[in-house]
């Protein structure tokens, strides 16, 4: 399993329970799209997976593996993580080119290999005459593209995605689906995709996780047997993509339902 | 840019305009109106006219570079002292709770106050008017550091620290590079501070420098060359500060609003 969660629990301040006694498994080159209502800690799942969570704050039970080993087993750099942010966490002192070289830069790969990779890439993107712009100074929709290919650049087996198109508008979130399918189809790497957007899990995952609300719980898991490669275009028009949002959207109403009633 | 030139015209044509209006109130162009005695207020033809003599005299050159030397080194020190203490402090948070009162305690102190003290530990040459120069840039940069550090964003923290960056590689890529925009942030207040500490510990005591030579012209109610003086530090400081705002809008071209300048 590339990565195994087995009755993972974690808790704010030792006293607020933001995900309750989950266990997932994500094989590898798998691709599985988290969903739930917002705030049903599946960003903290995330985080705990790639042991970004505060030990001070936040208390983690149950076992956590990626490629079979623990957490704490090994070194960040042996667990070989890619993350994608909503917000692109881009060095905001750096040009794009730089940006997407951050990865390599820290295993020490050496200037000219980095360059060669990130130019690659960045054409690839279709970044290609932005390089040396600096992050500000291009859309939503770019530094997004540029904090996936600094990702892709140092080419880490597993890739958590915390709801990475989320702050895009719906064009560009479109286009960006469309452009990761293509990658993944060609590369097939580990990509656990948490987003709160229904169409998009379908679109683009193998398997989708339904989670209650807070705190979240593994509701319901369903396969989604559409044949790659998709196209995310045309998808969202047929018959089974509606089929199949019908049938998860069961699941999930309950929980939008019910979040907004605790909420009020 | 013809809006930038119409608004350089307006600019100019003010100072002149203020020009033109002191020297009409204080005897000049034969109007014979006297209305403040020019042992206050000095006539501007007569204080620029001063310029002649004292640079002749040599010690235009040597005032001018005594106060650069003293005002540069100060901030260079300042500089580099008030960064070393905001990162170590920043480092050692359990130290840092303990001093902090003490910092904030002598931050308060108006910087200058401590003039006289510095004058008999570090004598009348330039050392006396460079620790006056760095103690006031020291805090405003050790202040800088301390919230750049704290303000860190945590989000490009764990970005390194997910791809397995080392505390080196945070230190780097993410902390250097946000303390340093804040402290350079702060390079023009730090110019004048430089430049106030070092004329202020001229008026203590001292052989040589801008603010020496205004005090004795001061004291030998010299009016003409106090506004000379007065004039030089003027177009002195401008020049600093706007070589810092370049330095600054240079180094922190990144950044949405230093690309904009004002």
């Amino acid at each position: 399993m590339s990565v195994s969660c087995d009755r993972v629990t974690i808790r704010f301040r030792a006293s607020v329970e933001a995900v309750s006694d989950v266990s997932l498994d994500v094989a590898r080159g798998e691709f599985v799209a988290i969903v739930g209502p917002s705030g049903c800690g599946k960003s903290t799942l995330l985080n705990a997976i790639a042991d970004l969570l505060d030990p001070a704050i936040c208390e983690v039970t149950g076992r956590i593996e990626i490629d079979g080993a623990g957490r704490r087993e090994r070194t960040r750099r042996d667990a070989n993580l890619g993350y994608v942010f909503q917000r692109d966490a881009l060095l905001p002192w750096q040009t794009l080119l730089e940006n997407t070289q951050l990865g390599l830069a820290i295993r020490g790969i050496g200037k000219e290999r980095r360059l060669a990779r990130a130019r690659e890439l960045i054409a690839m993107a279709g970044l290609a005459g932005f390089e040396h712009y600096y992050p500000h100074q291009v859309s939503g929709g770019m530094r997004q593209r540029a904090s996936l290919v600094r990702t892709l650049a140092y080419e880490p087996q597993t890739i958590l995605m915390d709801e990475p198109f989320g702050a895009l508008d719906a064009q560009n979130r479109m286009v960006l689906q469309a452009e990761l399918l293509k990658i993944w189809q060609e590369t097939p790497r580990t990509i656990l995709f948490v987003t709160h957007d229904l169409a998009e899990a379908i679109v683009l995952a193998q398997r989708v996780i339904v989670m209650s609300r807070r705190p979240g719980r593994v509701k319901a898991v369903h396969a989604i047997d559409l044949p790659y490669p998709r196209d995310a275009f045309a998808l969202r028009g047929s018959a089974e993509f509606a089929r199949l949002e019908t049938t998860i959207w069961q699941a999930l109403r309950d929980e939008f339902r019910l979040a907004t009633e605790t909420n009020a | 840019m013809s809006r930038t030139w119409s608004l350089a015209l307006r600019r100019t044509a003010l100072i002149v305009a203020i020009f033109v209006l002191w020297e009409a109130v204080t005897g000049g162009f034969g109007l014979g109106i006297v209305l403040v005695s020019p042992a206050i207020l000095a006539r501007p033809s007569s204080a620029l006219g001063e310029l002649g003599p004292y640079a002749q005299s040599g010690l235009l050159w040597r005032d001018l570079s005594t106060t650069l030397t003293e005002a540069m080194v100060g901030l260079v020190l300042g500089i580099i002292g008030g960064a070393a203490l905001g990162l170590g402090l920043a480092y050692l948070r359990g130290t840092s709770e303990v001093v902090e009162p003490v910092l904030v305690s002598l931050n308060s102190l108006p910087r200058i106050a401590v003039a006289p003290i510095l004058l008999p530990l570090f004598g009348l040459g330039i050392a006396s008017k460079i620790a006056l120069s760095f103690f006031t840039v020291f805090f405003v940069v050790f202040f800088n550091t301390y919230l750049g550090i704290r303000s860190v964003d945590p989000e490009l923290v764990k970005a390194v620290q997910v791809m397995g960056g080392s505390r080196a590689h945070l230190a780097r890529f993410v902390v250097l590079p946000s303390v340093f925009s804040w402290i350079f942030a702060a390079l023009r207040t730090s110019v004048s501070f430089a430049l106030t500490g070092a004329v202020v510990g001229e008026f203590v005591g001292a052989s040589a420098g801008l603010g020496y030579r205004l005090n004795i012209a001061a004291g030998l109610l010299d009016t003409k060359r106090v506004y000379l003086i007065l004039l030089i530090l003027m177009v002195f400081a401008v020049t600093l500060v706007e070589i810092a705002k370049r330095v600054e809008a240079r180094l922190l071209r990144w950044r949405p609003s230093a690309t904009l300048g004002t």
